[in-house]
């Protein structure tokens, strides 16, 4: 498993439309990606999930991605965070 | 085992409006279906009704958008107008609370469409169900809808 931190940039956290891309991206890898936050666990590849951590600005969100391309699905999730959060 | 086929699950009009394919919503997010699929009503008044039968899962710190979990497998947002987020809270008022069950139709939200377009904010309202791909044979109704009665989605469990 490989696990990145990163801090919300994003004014409105993670809200419909961030949290809407951030699950296109997650669903575009085979591996298997969690969210977590304020204590609470989210599936990275389901909106409903992602949506109910309330995440927001500022908030550090902890993403632990599994499976066998783990480190470049890793890469893909930490330059979408980046890119996008 | 039900003998006369599949099941037949209804999502109902979340207000009173028209309904119009999700491709016409003048937001990309939506219209290209990055959260889903669905229909986007242009709201006849404030009134927002619960599409299912379900369990709150979450409102929006803002309150313009909420989603519920159905009970038949329907994960259901309804987002309340485009950009509102911005309003920060300001023009909803919400009468559910997260993690409460409601009845398909009973009354989720009210929205204030003057002050919301006074503020220079579209409050076409799409209404999608977030996982398309869990379901099957899904079809979609535009035109006019009535609030809790018409159904403007349908798929087969």
């Amino acid at each position: 498993m490989k696990n990145f931190q990163y801090k919300i940039k994003e004014e409105e956290g993670l809200h419909a439309r961030p949290a809407g891309l951030l699950v296109k991206c997650a669903q575009g890898v085979s591996s298997a990606v969690t969210i977590a936050c304020h204590g609470k666990q989210a599936d990275a590849k389901r909106l409903f999930s992602v949506m109910g951590l309330a995440v927001r600005q500022g908030d550090v969100i902890d993403v632990a991605v599994s499976g066998k391309s783990e480190d470049a699905d890793a890469r893909t999730m930490e330059d979408f965070c980046r890119k996008n959060l | 085992m039900n003998l006369f086929g599949k099941k037949k699950i209804k999502i109902l009009a979340p207000v009173d409006g028209r309904a119009v394919p999700i491709a016409e919503t003048p937001d990309k997010v939506f219209s290209e279906k990055v959260l889903g699929d669905g229909v986007t009503m242009l709201p006849e008044n404030g009134e927002i009704v619960a599409p299912v039968a379900g369990t709150v899962a979450t409102i929006a710190n803002t309150r313009h958008a909420v989603c519920i979990e159905g009970d038949e497998g329907a994960e259901v947002l309804i987002h309340l107008g485009i950009d509102t987020v911005k309003l920060g809270g300001k023009g909803f008022t919400c009468l559910v609370k997260a993690g409460e069950h409601v009845r398909a139709g009973q009354k989720l939200m009210d929205m204030d469409l003057d002050f919301i377009r006074g503020r220079g904010y579209n409050t076409a309202s799409p209404c999608i169900l977030t996982n398309p791909n869990q379901v099957k044979k899904l079809t979609f109704r535009t035109g006019d809808a009535e609030a809790g009665k018409t159904a403007v989605m349908e798929y087969e469990k």
